[in-house]
């Protein structure tokens, strides 16, 4: 098994070069897909590995309650730097655990504190609230999902602008992309090389949310309108003030993909293109991710029912 | 009916229920069925109010929320303002909240306002303010 209980930790750093070819240059949908397939599988591997590593390291201590034989030089031999690596696994994956449980009940709680607060209202597909403050995003229900507007924001777009707003927001309740959002963040939670992924996928949903908008609206230009105006209307909030290293930030580079030519959606590049060789890295990377944890996975499993006495 | 137990002279329903909305109008908020009552003089018994509010929310014209083990009451006219009031709330109280509630835009970094600004030129010269 060697140092291959390790990999499945650093891996996700290969998906880095990944995130950003891809949210670059392939179609957002695909983009969204591809990118939150490979922080899931990278998660999950990352996190069985940390399991694998946490029961080595947890069997040394004293008073555990696995069974003796897990603690034997056999197994520890198993892994590299076992009393170290054992260890630090233990609040490693209690830290995991608890981020990611903290990550889903704040999301709960968020969803649920929104819907009471529209509670009053009927139920309509389109919640107006009246708030000079401009924002809208799209809540997602068990029952029926709604999109929140407030009149602050409605009062700043004109109509052609509104319904690209509408659209883009439906798009996201369609395509239920807080799901994408919620598994990302899961995958950053329970490994924080996979952060990166969770940024581009962010920007991704909001552009598959948008090309959806330009093609339900058939206007590029109306979508790209709605959300310059309605950045410029909320843009009281001082952003982050490292105004050296600034990139264009997400809304810029939306507004100036939309006035660009539609993203053409194909299945799976030629390896020959830069984008196809960022898929297949992707690919490779989680391909091997996945073998090594399994592998000692498997390993592990093996050994450690060799040492169980019966 | 708990209207016969009534003092005075007994009114008519409409009437009873106009004097109740008009009460929780004058309320900041949503307000408990004993607050109706001493608005109204304690004309009414706290049964009588209670019958009212509860036709009143038959009809949709006040809304109620578990207080406690009571609940306290809103005029539906209301809603709207109260629904804005809570969501800005849930929103202010939420420092990562566009990790849950994917908003339409996320806030301008410090160049980006002049590029939006330039893009929107681009995109039909309705951008200006």
């Amino acid at each position: 098994m060697g140092v291959f209980v390790f990999l499945p930790l650093v891996l996700p750093f290969t998906a880095w070069p990944i995130a950003r070819l891809a949210e670059q240059r392939l179609h957002p949908r695909t983009a969204t897909r591809l990118l939150t397939g490979v922080a899931a599988v990278m998660a999950a591997c990352s996190t069985v590995s940390l399991g694998l590593l946490m029961v080595v390291g947890t069997a040394q201590l004293p008073g555990n309650p696995l069974p003796d034989g897990w603690s034997d030089p056999e197994v520890r031999e198993a892994v590299p730097y076992d009393e170290v690596a054992g260890k630090l696994a233990i609040p490693a994956l209690l830290a995991v655990l608890l981020a990611c449980a903290r990550t889903g009940w704040r999301h709960g709680r968020t969803r649920r504190a929104a819907h009471r607060a529209l509670a009053g209202l009927p139920g309509t597909a389109v919640a107006v609230l009246p708030d000079e403050t401009p924002y809208a995003y799209a809540l997602p229900g068990r029952r029926h999902d709604r999109v929140v507007v407030t009149t602050g924001m409605l009062a700043r777009l004109e109509p052609a602008e509104r319904r690209a707003l509408f659209a883009h927001e439906r798009a996201h309740l369609v395509g239920r992309h807080h799901r994408f959002l919620l598994a990302v963040q899961l995958a950053a939670r329970a490994n924080p090389f996979l952060r990166p992924l969770c940024t581009a996928v962010a920007y991704t949903v909001e552009r598959w949310a948008d090309e959806e908008a330009a093609r339900s609206v058939g206007s590029r230009r109306a979508v790209a309108r709605a959300i310059g105006k309605a950045a410029l209307a909320s843009r009281s909030t001082p952003a982050g003030t490292f105004a050296g290293f600034a990139v264009p930030g997400p809304v810029p580079r939306r507004v100036a993909a939309l006035l660009g030519p539609e993203p053409v959606p194909r299945s799976w590049p030629s390896v020959f293109t830069s984008v196809g060789l960022a898929a297949w890295g992707a690919a490779a990377g989680t391909a091997v991710s996945a073998l090594s944890s399994a592998n000692s996975a498997v390993t592990m499993a093996l050994i450690l029912y060799a040492a169980t006495p019966l | 009916m708990t209207d016969r137990r009534q003092r005075g002279p007994r009114r008519g329903q409409g009437e009873l229920e106009a004097l109740v909305l008009s009460a929780l109008r004058e309320a900041d908020g949503p307000v408990s069925a004993g607050w109706v009552q001493e608005r109204l003089g304690g004309d009414l018994a706290y049964t009588t109010v209670i019958t009212i509010l509860t036709r009143l929310l038959a009809k949709g014209a006040v809304t109620r929320e578990r207080a406690g083990r009571s609940f306290v009451w809103t005029p539906a006219s209301d809603q709207a303002g109260l629904a804005a009031h809570k969501m800005r709330k849930v929103l202010d109280g939420q420092s990562d909240r566009e990790a849950v509630l994917a908003s339409f835009v996320t806030s301008l970094e410090p160049d980006d306002e002049r590029l939006l600004r330039e893009l929107l030129g681009q995109a039909g010269g309705e951008g200006e303010d």
